[in-house]
């Protein structure tokens, strides 16, 4: 298992945002569902070690990111795509990557290859030397998922990655996610039922702090079946269900 | 349900009205999304730093370098004051409505006024060497000079400039220019000093308050 | 084992190290591509030229007198936005909101921040280099004798380096829009405060100020009779250099506290330093900031022992070396014809331009008793004391300093002012005939009765000075004063006399004139 969660809880001040979550994930696509402000960015903000946990156990790649030095191999072999991507205006799509890559200690005689691989697995062959300040949203999440994939992960984060692509690219980032989770583990944060759905082996639902579902899309829709909760897909109403369920 | 439900919206509940009236509450909302209240705590600091630096004697008593000091804490007065012109909301902000400029003229001119004020009560009692008179004309128009960067460069660096005629006016004091264009540099009655302050602070406020600063997509929000 | 066995690859260790050195200059690369400070470098650029060129162009060119621009002028400049700059690339991961994508990257916080540092202090410094070159090669192309000295160049940079430590901390620390302004006038304050004591220093004053790299401008020979002594400078490196490397050690150590905390309290510091960069890393960030701290200390401490030395500098027993109290051996120029002038070969520039000041008036009173048969420069501090012009020797020589003409003080920054400076040198060596008085230590200058006054002003009228570009006629309490309608009647009448006449009457009432027993009334 690449990710182990015990009993992991998460306060800020006296908002519990995490309330005591148990799950382990290994390789695959691993989909993170929830309602607003249901805790998945603080979950997986503490899997990406920007956080810690404040009680709980977490071993991410076998290692206890606790301790410094294995905190930095699982960031070795860590990629971290956050809600809000931040950027500097003036980089190039290439130099941004680069940065992060060289951040990520892959090694130097490899960093130019590494990088053009990212750019064009996000389709952005084409803009390597634009200026970040000249891309849409869209464009600048594709950035955002190429800094992320840089260093070939074994662990690979990404919250809302498909925020402003348009359809054509989220069919292809699905893709693009399939193929990465045939070799690392993918944890992937969305409100996007469909998204999950095409491309995650597993899916876990937070509600309140809590996982309220853990199993497969195909157990999540099955939980919606015979019910008259709202949804336009058989996956959304088996999470509409599961919620209605939890909160009853 | 009927259009008449829609288009006449329903009665507040009772005890929620709202006792601010809206133009004030939106100043405040404002000011406060400039980070005004924090740069009104800057202001104070230079006010204290000014004090402190006329009590204990920093500053020369006589002579031209007796300047030097109270002209460096009324730029960095003036720079509070442009740096708190920039703006979080970028186009959604533009887009808003027709308060915007006001409330931009407002917040500029009010903080130039509070740190007038604020540098004069810092200064009081401790003899300033050329008095509130230059002091004012200093605050205003490094302001004025620091809202045209800020024209160019955004609010958040809209500081640059205003350090780079604090510093040209400290080689002019030890010169003793006479162009009116240091006004820092010039007696508290030279007329052309002051017609010369007054004109940049007012040209700056006025296109300030007209088009703002600049803002750029990617701004930090 | 053959030759053939050794491999030519690196081992792993080397590898690892020349992959770390690669790395690094990669990110240095990166950094120095899209930091801002190449941007404000116009606006820099103006300033240094309207600042420290033009305050430069009116010195002498004496390597030492202008390369105290560089504390005194480009220093400022540069603090102004350094401080400001560094402040704004220090908050940089916080206003870009790239902290949490930056934060799960292996390397070290205090090791991505030293790069965007390194940059911001790469620019500044190359900016500051690329303005002493330019001073440098002003003066090179001026200057008679001497070359370019390299403390002025160190301090220069350590105080960049400060200031920019400074402001990259606060903005590390405080990641806020007002940072950048309020730091940046803070180190100005600083720095003007630091010039307002160092004016002020004595021996009984307190010495610490003296660690201010801020300072009036040295004498105009200061270095070019003795060396100069680099203690101070030394105690000014070691002390901003001191502030610099414990704010780089502080660095490391706060960029771990700058995450978000957890609970609060003992469980969040304890939490904190788990996220921190490794035990070896902070001690090494604790490790410089004692070291830095007790640079700074050591410079404080030996900057208050500073006492004044022979030269008319500051001398800092710990580190001083006796070779700089020696004179430095010279051979002065002098001019070949007419009244012989001899200047160090610092102002050799000057030399004509002094002869044909001296010539004329040297002629009036050639073959009097005591009248100077030529004109030597001599240091203006000697043991420790001011210099005041006078003649002396047999055969006597007017000696006069670069500092003090008569009564009138640095009269080669007057240099090339074409009014002012000749009269200046013309009045200096009258006065000293004119009282009699050899050079001497201490600090009252000369001071002339009024029958003394009007004869000079009749000898510089007959000169060919212009009188009413003479630089005071009389002193009263140091300032000069017109003379009261008697003198000035005196002095006319004096100088519509014949050379001859003047000549016979001065060689009868010198010795009177000189002892002030001469009356207006008795000026022919």
């Amino acid at each position: 298992m690449n990710i182990e969660i015990s009993g992991v809880t998460r306060r800020f001040g006296r908002n519990l945002a995490v309330a005591g979550v148990d799950v382990e994930i290994g390789p695959g696509v691993f989909g993170l569902l929830g309602p607003n402000g249901a805790g998945k960015t603080t979950l997986l903000r503490m899997m990406a070690t920007v956080i810690t946990p404040s009680a709980g156990t977490l071993r991410l790649l076998g290692r206890d990111p606790v301790r410094y030095e294995p905190r930095r191999e699982i960031r070795r072999r860590l990629g971290y795509l956050p809600q809000n991507l931040g950027y500097y205006p003036g980089f190039t799509v290439v130099e941004f990557v680069e940065y992060f890559a060289l951040l990520k200690q892959v090694p130097p005689a490899r960093v130019a290859a590494a990088v053009a691989a990212a750019v064009e697995r996000v389709d952005l062959g084409g803009k390597a030397r634009a200026k970040l300040r000249t891309l849409s949203g869209g464009m600048l999440r594709r950035v955002g998922i190429a800094q992320a994939i840089v260093n070939e992960p074994g662990l690979l984060l990404l919250d809302e990655p498909t925020a402003g692509l348009d359809p054509e690219q989220r069919v292809a980032f699905r893709g693009l996610l399939r193929d990465l989770g045939q070799r690392a583990t993918v944890v992937v944060s969305t409100h996007l039922v469909e998204d999950v759905g095409a491309a995650c082996t597993e899916v876990a639902l937070m509600d309140a702090g809590k996982i309220v579902f853990h199993g497969t899309p195909a157990e999540l829709t099955a939980r919606g079946e015979g019910t008259t909760t709202a949804g336009d897909a058989p996956l959304e109403r088996g999470y509409s269900a599961v919620l209605l369920e939890s909160r009853s | 349900m009927t259009t008449a439900e829609i288009v006449r919206p329903p009665a507040a509940p009772a005890g929620t009205t709202r006792r601010i009236p809206a133009g004030i509450r939106l100043t405040w909302l404002h000011l406060r999304s400039r980070r005004v209240p924090a740069g009104v705590l800057g202001l104070a600091v230079c006010g204290g730093v000014l004090r402190v630096a006329l009590h204990w004697h920093w500053a020369f008593n006589s002579g031209p370098y007796a300047q030097q000091l109270p002209m460096i804490i009324e730029a960095g007065a003036a720079a509070v004051i442009v740096v708190a012109a920039h703006s979080l909301f970028g186009e959604t902000e533009r887009s808003a409505g027709r308060w915007l400029p006001y409330l931009r003229l407002f917040a500029a001119a009010g903080m130039c006024g509070l740190a007038i004020a604020l540098l004069q009560l810092g200064a009081a009692g401790e003899g300033l060497n050329e008095g509130v008179l230059v002091l004012s004309r200093n605050v205003i128009g490094i302001t004025g000079i620091g809202l045209l960067c800020s024209l160019v460069t955004g609010g958040l660096l809209a500081w640059t400039l205003p350090m780079g005629y604090l510093v040209f006016c400290q080689y002019a004091l030890l010169q003793a220019w006479t162009a009116p264009w240091t006004w820092p540099v010039r007696p508290p009655a030279d007329r052309g000093a002051w017609i010369c302050a007054c004109a940049v602070f007012t040209a700056g406020l006025l296109l300030f308050t007209i088009r703002g600063p600049r803002t750029f997509l990617s701004d930090p929000s | 084992m053959t030759a053939a066995g050794i491999s030519l690859r690196p081992g792993p260790a080397t590898a690892r190290r020349m992959a770390r050195v690669a790395a690094a200059g990669r990110l240095l690369r990166l950094e120095l591509k899209r930091n801002a400070v190449p941007y404000v470098l116009p606006l820099l650029a103006a300033a240094f030229y309207f600042d420290t060129v033009r305050t430069a162009d009116g010195f002498p060119p004496v390597w030492t007198l202008r390369a105290s621009v560089i504390g005194d002028h480009m220093l400022f400049e540069f603090s102004a936005f350094a401080a400001g700059l560094a402040a704004w690339a220090g908050s940089r991961e916080r206003r870009r909101k790239t902290l949490d994508m930056a934060a799960t990257t292996p390397r070290a916080a205090w090791a991505r921040l030293s790069v965007t540092l390194a940059g911001t202090l790469c620019w500044l410094l190359l900016a500051l280099l690329a303005g002493v070159a330019v001073l440098y090669i002003q003066t090179a192309l001026q200057a008679t004798w001497g070359g370019p000295p390299l403390w002025p160049v160190f301090v220069g940079a350590a105080g960049v380096t400060a200031v920019t430590m400074i402001g990259f901390t606060c903005g590390v620390v405080f990641p806020g829009r007002f940072t950048a302004p309020l730091v940046a006038i803070g180190v100005l304050v600083l720095y003007q405060t630091g010039l307002r004591q160092a004016l002020g220093v004595t021996s009984s004053s307190g010495t610490y100020a003296l660690l201010s790299p801020a300072n009036a401008p040295p004498s105009v020979d200061a270095g070019v009779y003795y060396h100069l002594a680099p203690d101070v400078p030394i105690t000014q490196v070691m002390f901003m250099g001191g502030i610099a490397i414990a704010l780089l050690g502080v660095l490391g150590l706060v960029a771990a506290l700058r995450q978000p905390a957890s609970a609060g309290g003992l469980r969040s510091l304890r939490a904190a330093l788990a996220r921190s960069d490794g035990w070896l890393l902070r001690g090494v960030a604790v490790i410089l900031v004692a070291c830095g701290v007790a640079a700074s200390w050591t410079a404080f401490a030996l900057a208050g022992t500073a006492k004044p030395d022979a030269t008319g500098g500051w001398q800092i027993p710990a580190l001083h070396s006796a070779a700089s109290d020696h004179p430095m051996p010279v051979t002065q120029d002098c001019t070949s014809s007419g009244f012989g002038v001899c200047v160090h070969p610092a102002f050799s520039f000057y030399l004509h331009d002094l002869a044909a000041a001296l010539d004329p008036v040297a002629a009036e009173i050639a073959g009097l008793p005591g009248a100077p048969t030529r004109a030597e420069e001599v240091a203006s501090v000697s043991g420790g004391q001011d210099v005041q012009s006078g003649i002396s020797g047999n055969p006597p020589v007017f000696e006069f300093t670069a500092e003090r003409v008569g009564s009138m003080f640095g009269q080669f920054y007057g240099i090339p002012d074409p009014v002012g400076w000749r009269e200046g040198f013309q009045q200096g060596l009258l006065d000293a005939f004119l009282t009699g008085r050899p050079p001497h230590a201490g600090t009252v200058p000369i001071q002339l009765g009024a029958a003394q006054q009007a004869v000079e002003d009749a000898l510089l009228t007959t000169a060919g000075t212009n009188l009413s570009a003479t630089i005071g006629t009389m002193l009263q309490n140091g300032q000069p004063v017109a003379g009261p309608p008697a003198a000035v009647s005196a002095a006319h009448r004096f100088a519509t006399l014949s050379a001859g006449a003047r000549h016979a009457w001065l060689a009868a009432h010198l010795a009177a004139l000189r002892t002030g027993k001469i009356t207006l009334a008795q000026i022919p």
